[in-house]
């Protein structure tokens, strides 16, 4: 108990408050501590990417081992991550025994060039049609707000590309619908986005004053 | 409670679903593959980062933080690269990182290709510093110091005493940074960055994410925007070098055209529906 709670909550209130008081403190020790702490963040933040790693690795090997719907998938995933790892690890060591030219061939060059970047541009480029296919069947003037909203969003769509300038010469004023799509970034858009903004610090703010506090204490894990 | 769809209306759905995917296809490879041209008029927040850019002294450092990967590089790409060949162009020492793992072989990529079409070289005219985790906390480290934070580039060569690091010891050295960010980068450069070393700060972004930066560039937080492909697009009419997001241009005015026509010939029927249910009782 004393190990797995007391500790982490004495130990989360004293650098939080440190943390928060010495952005007050305009002294040079002030200034080192903010250093050394910013530090000791990053090297735990490398091994925070090695417990994501095994987490990763270890939840697809426990689906291949289950044969559970899909693991297929997993073990696409762990030959992937394997070949990755050991050809950035081979390049390190062929580095470190010799001199390596820079036009030599980089497998882990080659697999970043063409698996990772064609298969990650094309995911993200289908978007569009699966946005197109969703506006479609779902954009309906149900009511005002949905008719409000379809509009807006017709006038920002439309007002964000070169043809709308083309259009706007034909009726008179090139500018009316980027101008247009503007103003409704400008001001609805924004006077939401700050409002949703200060929602969300004023949360934050509540929810690190029950952490520091030990009020909140899921972050120690162990259930309730 | 709603009745489930019927047999007949899920095989119509998927009937349509493929019909718009190749409409979808066809606005995006006929204006790809023709030499259609439209002008534009660059938006004003891309015009600031430009002027922001240009107002630099030769030899003046300039921070480019690249927070993506390859799934936005679509918008991005085109961005940081007409970025780079402007900051070449004037002759400024661009600081390039990334705090996207996933990011470092797209950033060397657009590096080297620019530093290439000027014959720049690594160390002297521009440093390339790859990615360190530890995002807001490796800001403040850079704040405290930049050699602390990178003491080697991606390069593996010592960050301390390199030419194009002269003057430079951690951010409150560097008159500008702009982010080209997929994610939330940009709020914490903001936050942990830009607020307390006070440097001017520009961003890029995917379009998605664009209208959540407007609360910023009204506070004077960020100087200007680039934003999605249209953003790329600007930079590159304003450098008066159209490259790739200029001529991605038509395929996206084609398909949001399309999207908006497809959008009207679905609310027309559905208005149509209603009204005759309406006129039935």
């Amino acid at each position: 108990m004393w190990y797995k709670l007391t500790i982490p909550l004495i130990l989360c209130f004293v650098m939080g408050l440190l943390a928060f008081v010495h952005e007050f403190v305009p002294h040079p020790w002030s200034a080192a501590f903010r250093e050394e702490m910013t530090t000791w963040f990053r090297i735990m933040g490398g091994f925070a990417m090695f417990i994501g790693l095994y987490a990763l690795l270890h939840l697809h090997v426990s689906r291949i081992r289950r044969q559970q719907a899909g693991w297929g998938y997993s073990a696409f995933v762990f030959l992937g991550a394997v070949l990755t790892i050991g050809a950035g690890v081979f390049e390190e060591i062929r580095a470190a025994v010799h001199d390596v030219p820079e036009s030599a061939f980089s497998p882990f060059d080659w697999l970043y060039d063409y698996v990772q970047v064609p298969c990650q541009a094309t995911v993200f480029s289908i978007l569009a049609f699966f946005m197109a296919s969703a506006a479609f069947r779902t954009f309906r003037a149900r009511n005002l707000g949905a008719a409000l909203l379809l509009i807006s969003a017709v006038v920002v769509m439309f007002g964000r590309v070169p043809i709308s300038e083309e259009v706007g010469r034909l009726a008179g004023a090139w500018d009316i619908f980027p101008r247009a799509a503007d103003w409704l970034m400008e001001y609805p858009n924004m006077a939401v986005k700050r409002a949703i903004y200060i929602g969300i610090s004023l949360g934050a703010i509540s929810q690190s004053l029950r952490v520091l506090f030990g009020i909140e204490r899921s972050y120690l894990g162990g259930g309730s | 409670m709603s009745s489930p769809p019927s047999q007949a209306a899920l095989r119509r759905l998927a009937v349509t679903r493929r019909i718009i995917y190749l409409l979808v296809a066809i606005a995006v490879a006929v204006p790809t593959l023709s030499d259609l041209a439209c002008d534009f008029k660059p938006s004003p927040w891309a015009e600031k980062v430009f002027k922001k850019v240009e107002s630099l002294k030769p030899g003046s450092p300039i921070l480019l933080s690249f927070d993506f990967d390859p799934a936005a590089m679509e918008e991005l790409h085109p961005m940081g690269l007409a970025l780079l060949r402007h900051c070449f162009k004037n002759d400024l020492h661009p600081i390039l990182m990334t705090h996207w793992p996933s990011g470092v072989g797209i950033s060397k990529q657009i590096i080297e290709k620019a530093a290439k079409e000027r014959g720049k070289v690594s160390g002297k005219d521009y440093v390339f510093l790859g990615f360190k985790p530890g995002d807001y906390n490796l800001i403040l480290n850079m704040g405290e110091s930049l050699q602390g934070a990178f003491d080697k580039d991606f390069y593996k060569q010592p960050t301390q005493g390199m030419p194009a690091l002269e003057g430079v010891r951690s951010l409150k050295d560097i008159p500008l940074v702009i982010d080209l960010a997929a994610g939330t980068a940009i709020e914490m450069w903001i936050a942990y960055g830009r607020d307390r070393f006070g440097f001017d700060l520009g961003a890029g972004c995917t379009a998605v994410i664009t209208p959540d930066l407007y609360p910023f560039l009204s506070s004077g937080q960020l100087i200007g925007v680039l934003g999605g492909l249209r953003g790329a697009a600007d930079y590159e009419t304003l450098l008066k070098r159209p490259d790739r997001a200029t001529k991605g241009m038509q395929a996206q005015s084609s398909t949001h055209v399309l999207i908006i026509l497809l959008i009207l010939g679905a609310n027309v029927h559905y208005l149509s529906r209603r009204m005759g249910a309406y006129a039935k009782g």
